[in-house]
């Protein structure tokens, strides 16, 4: 039983840093029905970048707030670079661009900051301590605790302030949104930032577990746009329920069926939700007059 | 254009006149990724070793002295970029040599390129039994030598290290590579060669990449053992050492020559202390050559420590075998290079012992004659505060002896 729990919940923890990257996803699709596919490298980039601030010696307490500064130039760089001409002439020439926005990132964190795999040094301890009879380390709680509070902070935002309220309204239907003066392309640039700034949250989290390198978001970003298909793009609530499920799911899968198995269940019910609720498991099912 | 394809074939023209008072020697290996700290080390070690023969005016062929060209491709730990360099080497008409190749796979990939054009390589650091084994009833004469403490002896002395530390129960982990499996089969085939004195409670692999290994790590918890057996390189095994460490184990991790790469050291911290690995170099100045060869290292390339030392130590020792076999054959010409090696006349003097007669004619059925390494050329290595420490202080006289010129 206790090895269930075990697995169960550093299976869920790792689950949330895939819900918080589907959720960078579903912020940009909110606003313009449009993702990021070089997400995964937003994640990679501001990573490094926060790495760079610490081993320049800044206290912790900058460094954050420097990284997450970072991961929104980013969403912007993105938005402007590869969304905004393909959503004005109404193309999908944003799926091909993200992609190349992603490769460019990549060789770019490649050629400056190298190909290897280094540790992310952090004031939170390793030690890990026994709650309930399952060994969790402070750092794992920290990406639980992490990925609630800047989902929350974005959530009440969107609902309590006036500019996250227009941002609700372009969501809900950007035409109208623009017939009441509200400008649609500095929404759409604001999702942008938002996700950028959700992207370089993921890396900070995740990094002191899993290291930093050029590489290091590649299989996360896979199981978030899993996730994200999943719960649909809709639901903040779904895609934690999902990435929590799924991440607990590989890890019991990994640890009774053997760990080449590891991603066989997720993938399953990839299959099934796509089959079964197209739309996503909290999705809502859209119906389009004509 | 015309005049560049003109321009291009005479420069092709040129070259071999240019080359031919030169020994083109090839280094490869994973000088990028997760494989990098023991590619980039034996490159630089083997590069001080050149640097120190060309300021010295070179091999004497002959009647005269001929400088090392060095050749570098970065085979980035991947089998097919490994096959595509070794055919480019293959094909060039005037190569004496190459020295290199870290990972298994990538061996298995390339050498039968080398091989058929008869081209002298000398195998260094990688260790996997496979790159040797597959010539073994195949290849009448061969052009592959090893310069590495191979898997064979590495799995029987982790075995050994597991016994005399009183174990009984024990799991084995490896990554899903090349290297990995053959690491497995070996330690398994040592365990059954040793009399069945470890039982093995779990047997788990992982990918490249991955970094949760709890599930792995219950499986080897929960079955009671008392000492994990490892293959894997520097990455994984940091995340299996931290694994270790949050779920609460005691567990040792006692495994391939893998375990002093700097960046399971670093990536590990505090949680890589006590990991046993087979070495045959420890950077500790136990000899006055020793010495003089990691101040060398730490100057040249500004390290305070070199990221592999026993890959910085064999590509300088490889070298300096390579050069004496040139100055035996009196020519650059690798298929008399090849004969000289198999009969070295002289004691070549390096940093992990003096070699004398390293190799010897290749037998088809026995794979040593191919391989530098005996068991007596490694001891137990022990990661301690971020760098490796003899595991027995007895060894430490143990190799000062053997690198003792007489």
């Amino acid at each position: 039983m206790s090895i269930i729990a075990q697995m169960a919940v550093s299976g869920a923890l790792m689950g949330l840093v895939y819900a918080l990257i589907a959720y960078g996803f579903q912020l940009t699709y909110a606003t313009s029905k449009s993702i990021n596919f070089g997400q995964g490298e937003l994640v990679m980039v501001s990573a490094f970048f926060t790495l760079t601030l610490i081993t320049l010696g800044l206290p912790y307490w900058l460094v954050v707030p420097g990284g997450l500064l970072f991961g929104a130039a980013l969403g912007l760089f993105v938005e402007r670079a590869g969304v905004r001409l393909a959503l004005e002439q109404k193309s999908e020439g944003w799926i091909l661009l993200t992609i190349i926005l992603g490769l460019f990132l990549f060789s770019v964190a490649e050629n400056v900051w190298g190909r290897d795999d280094r540790p992310f040094p952090t004031p939170i301890s390793h030690e890990p301590i026994r709650v309930l009879g399952v060994d969790v380390t402070p750092v794992e709680l920290s990406v639980a605790i992490g990925v609630f509070a800047i989902m929350g902070v974005i959530e009440v935002f969107k609902r309590q302030t006036l500019l996250g309220k227009a941002f609700e309204a372009v969501s809900a239907d950007r035409d109208a949104g623009e017939l009441m003066g509200i400008s649609a392309t500095h929404t759409v640039m604001l999702s942008y930032a938002l996700s950028g700034v959700v992207a370089a949250v993921a890396g900070i989290l995740v990094s002191p577990i899993t290291t930093v390198g050029p590489t290091m978001a590649s299989a996360l970003v896979l199981k978030a746009f899993s996730v994200a298909v999943v719960a649909g793009l809709e639901s903040g609530f779904g895609v934690v329920a999902v990435g929590m499920f799924l991440g607990a799911l590989e890890s019991i899968a990994s640890y009774y069926l053997g760990s080449g198995w590891r991603e066989v269940p997720g993938l399953l019910l990839l299959i099934l939700a796509l089959a079964v609720r197209p739309t996503g498991v909290f999705g809502k099912a859209i119906i389009r007059k004509v | 254009m015309i005049r560049l394809l003109a321009s291009l074939s005479m420069f092709g023209l040129a070259l071999p006149a240019f080359a031919a008072d030169t020994v083109k020697l090839a280094i490869t290996g994973p000088f990028t990724g997760g494989s990098a700290p023991m590619g980039a080390s034996m490159r630089d070690g083997a590069k001080l070793a050149i640097t120190e023969i060309n300021a010295a005016g070179g091999i004497q062929v002959g009647s005269v002295k001929m400088k090392i060209d060095v050749i570098e491709r970065d085979d980035e730990a991947k089998n097919e970029r490994g096959a595509l360099i070794a055919q480019e080497l293959a094909a060039m008409p005037d190569l004496s040599g190459v020295i290199g190749s870290v990972n298994t796979g990538v061996v298995m990939a390339g050498d039968r390129h080398l091989q058929e054009k008869g081209i002298t390589k000398i195998i260094t650091p990688a260790a996997g039994s496979a790159s040797m084994t597959q010539w073994v009833g195949k290849a009448q004469d061969l052009s592959i030598f090893r310069f590495a403490a191979h898997d064979g002896i590495q799995a029987a002395m982790v075995v050994e290290e597991g016994i005399n530390r009183k174990f009984t129960k024990v799991a084995i982990l490896h990554d899903a590579t090349n290297y990995g499996v053959s690491g497995r089969d070996d330690l398994q085939r040592e365990i059954k060669k040793q009399g069945d004195k470890l039982q093995v409670v779990a047997t788990e692999k992982f990918n490249i990449g991955d970094k949760d290994m709890t599930a792995q790590l219950l499986r080897a918890k929960s079955g009671g053992a008392q000492a994990i057996l490892i293959w894997a390189i520097g990455p994984e095994l940091a995340a299996v050492a931290n694994g270790i460490a949050k779920l609460g184990m005691t567990a040792p991790l006692i495994g391939g020559w893998t375990l002093s790469m700097s960046n399971f050291i670093d990536n590990a911290g505090k949680n890589g202390n006590g990991a046993l690995m087979p070495q045959t170099f420890i950077e500790d100045p136990i000899t006055p050559k020793v010495k003089a060869f990691i101040d060398a290292y730490h100057k040249t390339y500004n390290v305070k420590r070199i990221p592999s030392a026993v890959s910085a130590a064999q590509g300088y020792d490889a070298v300096y075998i390579f050069a004496a076999a040139v100055k035996q054959a009196g020519s650059p010409d690798t298929h008399k290079i090849k004969a000289a090696l198999e009969d070295l006349k002289d004691p070549v003097p390096g940093v992990i012992a003096v070699w004398k007669q390293p190799y010897s004619k290749w037998d088809p059925k026995n794979v040593e004659t191919h391989e530098a390494f005996r068991r007596e050329n490694a001891v137990i290595g022990m990661v301690q505060d971020g760098k490796v420490v003899f595991a027995h202080e007895e060894d430490r006289k143990r190799l000062a002896a053997l690198a003792k010129i007489p």
